[in-house]
């Protein structure tokens, strides 16, 4: 199908979809490096701080019961699990829907629904524990916008953040964020190919339908006649006419799509046009599956037909796709999900990478500021000082060393020089 | 021999008569005689014009049922009537069996074939099968008349272009022989001169200086002589090459038959009719605007799309609708054959994982680069 070709070219599915194994390996993978080095970076800065006791007391050896109190800590520090990851990931994803509503005018849902699929892209290379949800979020939500072209300038955008967000921290990760979309900032969402359904589903009600390119034998009145005779979506009262069904169909797929779409792994799972058709058969399944007809039966076809394998293994995958989908449980209707999600806040805040907090800072110097985090709470003037040095020597020797490999050679005026010199 | 053939025809003609009218040309000595091929029965003209020139009649030879038309008749041409008779018949099945050398496989093959030819044409002149071999003649005739006629065609190219060249040979001849005479006319004035002008200088010259002169003068005959001698040979040698050429070039390309296998004709080379150059496509099979999950309609209902389609204020920027129409319609499918469980699961098969963790490398980098720093 050339149509299926044409998704094929899309940098979503070349480098965003996964099968449920692999984003799983993937997800543990990330929880398990950042676990190491948040233990790594909590140890160090234990290790700073009593140095930095120490000598501020004056006593260079420390007693026993200080012995004993690092080595608890040590095994208090207790990280998030990628469950519990995933959890606050999908309550920042809710937060960008909240965020989106309260502009003026709110921000449309594509551009919502892309900051969404930013952030969870982001989080499966990167993990909570590292970079804060908070800080990443409204940064998500501007790059959308951007790549969205829904203009906004960035000071009229941090005025609609809750909170005392300045311009800065909010395009402070920015580039981070970037980098680990791996700068494909297109996503495929699922809500134009269901208004294509819908409107031609419309047409095909109103008798103007066009037959499918594998069954040219359809004609508009056959199709109108079938969609007309249709036994009505369970759970609604039968007397309705067609486009109030259709509008009903549409009204709820959206919702689906808007909500459980993008709260599950399901864009990393499904194509688009899997997402919505599922959505649809959660809505209105005669419909949905009348339309599947139309496309993809044609009248005599036996089963080892390739139109009809393909329709039989459609079906069991939008059955997955919309089990996954029904499987959403939004979070405020949920008490329970509440209170696990307070547990995780406060377990991530202990745990939370302590070289990784100052992002703003971190982008003009990152190592520096790291570092200048780290030693923080050490009144030690020297350590940043030679810190900067060491840095400065480093960068001269990677530069010499790339001036080496350079097969045309350094800049000339520094060659110059050096002959001058030499 | 000549006079002796004269006088074999006089005798013949004295006591001729003819078997329908019997008047004899001793009364008539104009009268020519004509044949019909038909029965090939000798009339005189005078009869002929007698009988047929009101339409086909049977012809008056008593026993001979045949019906003649006046435009058949024509002029015998071998005293032998049954040498006449076998002429025409080999003339005839020559025109319908005009298969050419090179349309066989094989030397047996076309050896096979002329006898084949050989044998038809001596039952017809003898009566063997007529019915048969007739018919025979005719279905192949039928069958295969396009590849007659292309033969046909061959055939008198090749009649035309043998006189041409026959024509042009003589022609060359004509003008080497001409060539030749002017030449030796040349000569033999230069030669006189020469020997004038030796002379002249023999009776103004001194007496011992007469050998000498002698001797020069001989000197230039033989060069001239020798330098015509070898002009003429290049000019041969060219001629021959020439003709060389010419004898190899009428070697035509055989018009392609229609029919491979005919009934008749066994071991006929297979015909490969060319593959007509399909026309250039510029999308490598690809059609544009063609799909296969949806047809693109020019009009889609709906209430907020329609009044688009009149709002100068959208179109007059240059938007169209049916952009609209395509693009949704396109996402709606792209993509619903693509399985990413069952693509992906090949894809990691065929390559090493290609997903690769940017973001926490990039963290680890700083993560060691920290952890340097603290010591």
């Amino acid at each position: 199908m050339i149509e299926d070709d044409f998704y094929r070219t899309s940098s979503q599915f070349r480098l965003w979809s996964f099968t449920e194994d692999s984003l799983r390996s993937l997800r543990q993978d990330t929880n398990r490096l950042a676990s190491d080095r948040v233990r790594d970076a909590l140890r160090r800065a234990r290790e700073a701080r009593q140095s930095a006791n120490s000598s501020a007391a004056g006593t260079p050896n420390p007693n026993g019961s200080d012995a004993d109190s690092k080595t608890g800590d040590e095994k208090d520090i207790e990280c998030l699990t990628p469950d519990e990851e995933q959890e606050l990931v999908r309550y920042f994803c809710e937060q960008i829907v909240q965020l989106g509503e309260s502009y003026k005018p709110p921000l449309p849902t594509i551009v919502r629904a892309t900051a969404i699929q930013y952030l969870r892209r982001f989080y499966l290379t990167n993990s909570p524990m590292t970079y804060h949800p908070k800080t990443i979020m409204p940064c998500a939500l501007f790059i959308a916008t951007k790549t969205d072209n829904y203009y906004m300038s960035l000071r009229q955008f941090a005025e609609g953040v809750p909170g005392d967000t300045s311009a800065e921290d909010i395009i402070a990760p920015e580039f981070l964020v970037m980098q680990s979309l791996r700068f494909t900032f297109d996503v495929r969402h699922p809500f134009r190919g269901l208004e294509g359904g819908i409107m031609e589903l419309t047409a095909i009600s109103q008798g103007l339908g066009q037959p499918a390119p594998h069954n040219p034998n359809q004609s508009p009145d056959d199709l109108r006649r079938t969609m007309l005779s249709l036994s009505p979506p369970p759970n609604t009262q039968s007397s309705s006419s067609i486009s109030d069904r259709l509008a009903r169909a549409h009204h709820n797929t959206r919702e689906i799509l808007k909500s459980a779409a993008q709260m599950t792994d399901a864009y990393f799972f499904y194509t688009p046009s899997q997402i919505w058709l599922s959505a649809l058969l959660l809505a209105d399944r005669p419909l949905a599956e009348f339309y599947l007809d139309t496309k993809l039966s044609a009248p005599n076809l036996d089963s080892t037909h390739t139109l009809t394998q393909l329709r039989a293994k459609l079906l069991t995958t939008l059955n997955d796709c919309s089990a996954l989908l029904h499987s959403y449980n939004p979070l405020a209707s949920d008490p329970e999900q509440k209170k696990a999600l307070r547990r995780i806040g406060k377990k991530l805040y202990h745990c939370q990478n302590p070289e990784k907090v100052n992002l703003a800072g971190q982008k003009r110097i990152p190592a520096a500021a790291a570092a200048a985090a780290a030693a923080a709470s050490v009144s030690d003037p020297a350590t940043p000082e030679s810190e900067m040095e060491r840095l400065a020597k480093k960068r001269k020797l990677e530069s010499e060393a790339k001036r080496r490999d350079d097969i045309f050679g350094g800049e000339l005026v520094m060659e110059r020089t050096r002959e001058r010199q030499g | 021999m000549a006079p002796s053939r004269e006088a074999m025809v006089n005798r013949g003609d004295e006591d001729e008569v003819c078997p329908v009218c019997k008047s004899s040309r001793y009364l008539n000595p104009d009268m020519r005689f004509l044949i019909n091929p038909e029965c090939y029965h000798k009339m005189c003209e005078s009869c002929v014009d007698r009988i047929f020139s009101s339409g086909p009649a049977n012809c008056p030879v008593a026993g001979c049922h045949k019906t003649l038309r006046k435009n058949r008749f024509r002029k015998q041409t071998f005293e032998d009537i049954h040498v006449e008779r076998e002429v025409d018949i080999r003339r005839r099945v020559m025109t319908v069996l005009n298969r050419r050398e090179e349309e066989f496989d094989s030397k047996l093959d076309w050896d096979n074939f002329l006898e084949q030819r050989e044998e038809i044409i001596f039952n017809l002149v003898n009566g063997i099968d007529v019915a048969k071999t007739e018919a025979d003649l005719q279905k192949y005739a039928a069958d295969n008349m396009r590849s007659i006629r292309a033969n046909q065609v061959i055939e008198a190219k090749e009649v035309t272009s043998f006189q041409e060249r026959q024509n042009q040979e003589q022609e060359l001849a004509r003008m080497r022989r001409q060539a030749a005479r002017e030449e030796y006319e040349n000569e033999r004035k230069e030669l006189l001169a020469g020997r004038e002008d030796m002379l002249s200088r023999l009776a103004s010259g001194r007496p011992a200086d007469a050998a000498a002169i002698a001797r020069e003068g001989q000197k230039v005959m033989l060069k001239k002589s020798s330098a015509r001698r070898s002009e003429e040979e290049r000019i041969r040698q060219k001629q021959a090459a020439l003709r060389g050429t010419d004898a190899k070039k009428p070697g035509q390309p055989t018009v392609a038959a229609e029919e491979g296998g005919s009934g008749l004709i066994k071991g006929l080379k297979k015909i490969k009719t060319p593959e007509p150059e399909k026309p250039y496509d510029p999308f490598g099979g690809i059609i544009p605007n063609q799909r296969d999950y949806f047809t693109l309609q020019d009009h889609y209902p709906s209430t907020y799309l329609d009044p688009i389609r009149q709002d100068t204020r959208m179109l007059a920027g240059g938007y169209d609708l049916q952009e609209y129409y395509s693009r949704t319609m396109l996402e709606a499918f792209a993509g619903l054959g693509c399985f990413i469980d069952d693509e992906l699961s090949q894809r990691q098969a065929h390559s090493f994982n290609v997903m690769k963790p940017v973001g926490t490398q990039g963290a680890a980098l700083a993560a060691t680069s920290t952890s340097t720093a603290g010591k």
